[in-house]
């Protein structure tokens, strides 16, 4: 079963022995590892007493990767091989990159892989592997403190991290080596920290503010169980945002443009991230920029200025907990505290704007970085067996809903978002038309109502359905989620039992078999496997659009195209045909596919208002129906 | 461990076998049971165990989801009596019925054009709660008195009332998010 690979081996010996198992934040800009040590969770310190390890890391050619502040150091002479937040990208394809439209602080390769990959001295990185170097010295400086090999970690992740980025962090870890007893969400595990520091009982709400990300969830604490009622948030709005924010207000003071001169770029983004620490306690600032033309500029920036620069971002957040609040049918009295999480919960105008909306003073007793460190410490603590109490139990929720894709582009929802975990659910389909042996499931996640407008997960084929009238066989899809908030996919039809099953990646996401490639760092086979692998998908693609078209085509393709119009999507439907037959690069099927979805275009458009006013032609009862 | 999945959801609980049970009581012993069989209490067990802790949570999460909603509780009820339901056929067949629920549906669609949208869908909803509980009240009735088909058509008429709520949900969310 999918769900249960993790092996750990020798955990089932020695129950009386301390298990070290420490809990790990790995963070946008900074990360931080924590253990609990005589009963106590702290967070470990390197050598020089540092807490906080930079999430930067530098690349150089026939050397080890540089992890952290040393890395960081080279920032401003180094710049393309010094990577940072990472995070902003990790399990995010290329396409969703672009879309973003954001400035990059590293140069991503231009080809036309789905994942991402950063250009650096070593060759190009994927996020996941730059995450687990950043995993690798956190778990080198906990077996350097503790003595000992880790047991098992908890990591942390945003409540608002989707299935992929979920995924990619698990990922990381394998790459790092580290035995994950569990993912758990950065506001949980801060409001764990305070929890059982004051045996509080109530309703709490956790603003998580950090470096590249917002999370809000409402959590309720009673008898020792911490069950998350609602989380919501924005896995791209963060600090960062806040230093852009000052850096383009510095460009156009200086009537400059965002440009490729990566160097003077990062100046300004430093001089906007000091400029903004220095306003938490200052009410103005000057902030020196050296020109590329080596002309200073001397800039003054006010608290009020900065405060309006940043105003629709701290709506944003502030609309998110209304929101949440809703999810979790909780007003906002109901609420008994607010914990404040995240290195940007310490500028004043966040902080002010909770607690105005809350109408209650937020905790801010541990220090807001290591907050949710100190948590998954206690957590992992109690995952490896140490404590023979079982005093603490979280309940977590899915962060966003499930579905799959039904006719006309519209997602079904299986597993609404906010369901406890682990879950299971299952939805019966069944098959349109006569015959019809084989159906493509497309997992998707997300809240709006439109293929287009969620997140594709995965895709997969039942096949061997046994050939009956439309309607007739019935296919049940069952989702499963685990403790992790990791989905598998299951589907069976019903009646011969013929069955597919997946573990969902995402679609653009690292394969198993990436993974291994990168692990025995040889690549020829697996490339071939993946070849042969894709030119099949694209195989099946192919099939399944030509027997759409012919499908539609056969309805009312003569009502809706006048003859050159059917001429010219039958003759790219043939040629697709033939290349599907004929081709073994998968790009050149990939290619007739495209062309023919392109010459198809008026004629769907068309079909789609020819349905509509079909189904606009008088009311229903079915219309309230589901 | 063992993890006995024939009970019903109320034996579960350790409730009656009613449509009304104490909320408190539901919620107390999903925490005990939770605590019990959570994955997290397995994490160094064998397969085996862990296999079934994400089986046992999962049907106790289910059994939460169920007891814990009036409609879905109501129709629990119904389905251990032996009534069938068929999500994607049955339909309640009461016109009038249908055509109240239009005329709220656009009610809702229409609070636009209202001085106070927001105190609008106020009203609506309270009336949408009122009317939902008085279909409560008379399914508590026809169970009572084995009236199975007419109950199966009032749970059948709580469920649109699910959907109204949802409406409602977005409308609002959509007017608050204009205010902001």
């Amino acid at each position: 079963m999918a769900l249960l690979q993790i092996s750990e081996p020798g955990m089932s010996t020695a129950p009386h022995e301390h298990r070290l198992a420490v809990g790990i934040d790995l963070g946008t800009t900074n990360s931080l590892v924590a253990s609990v040590r005589n009963g106590v969770a702290e967070v470990l310190v390197d050598e020089f007493g540092q807490a906080l390890l930079p999430s930067v890391v530098n690349y150089a050619q026939d050397e080890a990767p540089l992890v952290g502040a040393n890395a960081l150091a080279k920032t401003l002479n180094d710049p393309l091989n010094t990577i940072a937040s990472v995070k902003r990208i990790l399990g995010r394809s290329s396409e969703e990159l672009r879309t973003l439209n954001e400035y990059l602080p590293f140069q991503l390769v231009s080809d036309s892989e789905s994942v991402p990959r950063i250009n650096t001295a070593l060759g190009p990185r994927t996020a996941i592997e730059i995450s687990a170097d950043i995993l690798q010295a956190l778990k080198l400086r906990a077996e350097q403190t503790l003595g000992g090999s880790l047991t098992g970690v908890v990591i942390t992740v945003p409540a608002y991290f989707d299935d992929a980025q979920r995924q990619a962090t698990k990922d990381a870890a394998k790459l790092a080596d580290l035995n994950v007893f569990r993912l758990l969400n950065e506001p949980t595990a801060a409001a764990i920290a305070y929890g059982l520091d004051q045996a509080a009982e109530g309703i709490i709400a956790v603003y998580d503010l950090g470096g590249g990300t917002f999370d809000i969830s409402i959590l309720r604490l009673r008898k020792g169980v911490f069950e998350v009622l609602a989380i919501g948030g924005d896995s791209a709005l963060g600090g960062d945002d806040f230093d852009h924010a000052i850096a383009q207000w510095l460009l156009r003071q200086g009537d400059l443009q965002i440009n490729e001169n990566h160097h003077f770029m990062r100046q300004v983004l430093s001089q906007a991230r000091a400029a903004k620490e220095k306003l938490t306690s200052n009410t103005a600032t000057t902030i020196a920029l050296k020109l590329p033309n080596d002309y200073e500029l001397e800039l003054s920036l006010s608290r009020d200025q900065f405060e309006e620069l940043i105003a629709e971002y701290v709506k944003k957040t502030i609309i998110t907990c209304r929101r949440a609040l809703r999810d979790a049918a909780i007003d906002k009295q109901q609420i008994t505290e607010v914990v404040m999480v995240g290195g940007s919960t310490r500028v004043p105008l966040v902080r002010q704007q909770v607690e105005k909306f809350f109408g209650r003073k937020a905790h801010t007793e541990i220090d807001p970085d290591e907050v949710v460190a100190i948590g998954a410490a206690i957590q992992a603590d109690i995952l490896a067996g140490n404590k023979t109490t079982d005093e603490l139990l979280l309940l977590d929720v899915t962060p966003l809903s499930l579905g799959i894709e039904t006719m006309g582009g519209l997602v079904e929802k299986i597993i609404d978002r906010n369901s406890t975990i682990p879950i299971s659910r299952a939805q019966e389909f069944t098959t349109y038309k006569d015959g019809q042996t084989a159906m493509r499931i497309h997992v998707l996640q997300g809240e709006r109502e439109l293929v287009a407008d969620c997140r594709s997960l995965a895709t997969f084929d039942l096949t061997e359905i046994p050939a009956l009238v439309a309607g007739a066989a019935k296919i049940r899809v069952t989702f499963q989620v685990d403790a992790d908030g990791l989905l598998s996919v299951t589907a069976q039809e019903v009646n011969s039992g013929a069955s597919a099953s997946i573990e969902v990646k995402p679609s653009y996401g690292l394969t198993d078999a990436e993974i291994t490639v990168m692990l025995k760092e040889s690549q020829d086979y697996a490339q071939q496997d993946m070849q042969v692998r894709s030119l099949r998908e694209q195989q099946v693609e192919a099939d399944r659009v030509v027997e759409a078209l012919n499908a539609a085509l056969s309805k009312d393709g003569e009502q809706l195209l006048n003859e050159q119009e059917l001429v010219v999507i039958t003759d790219a439907r043939d040629q697709l045909i033939a290349v599907r037959e004929n081709a073994t690069n998968p790009d050149d099927i990939h290619a007739a596919i495209k062309r023919l979805e392109n010459v198809s275009e008026i004629y769907v458009a068309r079909r789609m208002d020819s349905s509509v006013r079909s189904m606009m032609q008088g009311h229903k009862v079915e219309e309230f129906q589901k | 461990m063992e993890f006995d999945f024939s009970r019903n959801y109320f034996e579960l609980f350790g409730l009656d076998v009613d449509f009304s049970i104490d909320i408190d009581e539901l919620e107390g012993s999903y925490q005990r049971l939770q605590s019990q069989f959570h994955p997290d209490r397995f994490v160094s067990s064998d397969d085996q165990d862990r296999r079934i802790a994400i089986q046992a949570t999962t049907f106790i999460n289910e059994a939460h989801d169920i007891l814990r909603e009036e409609q879905a509780r109501a129709r629990y009820l119904l389905q251990l009596q032996g009534v069938p339901f068929d999500v994607e056929q049955d339909t309640t067949q009461d016109m009038d019925f249908l055509m109240a629920q239009m005329k709220l549906r656009e009610q809702i669609d229409e609070v636009d054009q209202q001085n106070d949208p927001l105190d609008r869908l106020d009203e609506l909803a309270l009336l949408a709660r009122q009317q939902k509980k008085e279909l409560i009240e008379q399914y508590q009735q026809q169970f009572a008195v084995q009236e199975w088909d007419s109950a199966k058509d009032t749970v059948l008429k709580m469920q649109f009332f699910a959907r109204l709520q949802q409406q409602i949900n977005n409308k609002q969310e959509a007017l608050e998010n204009e205010l902001l």
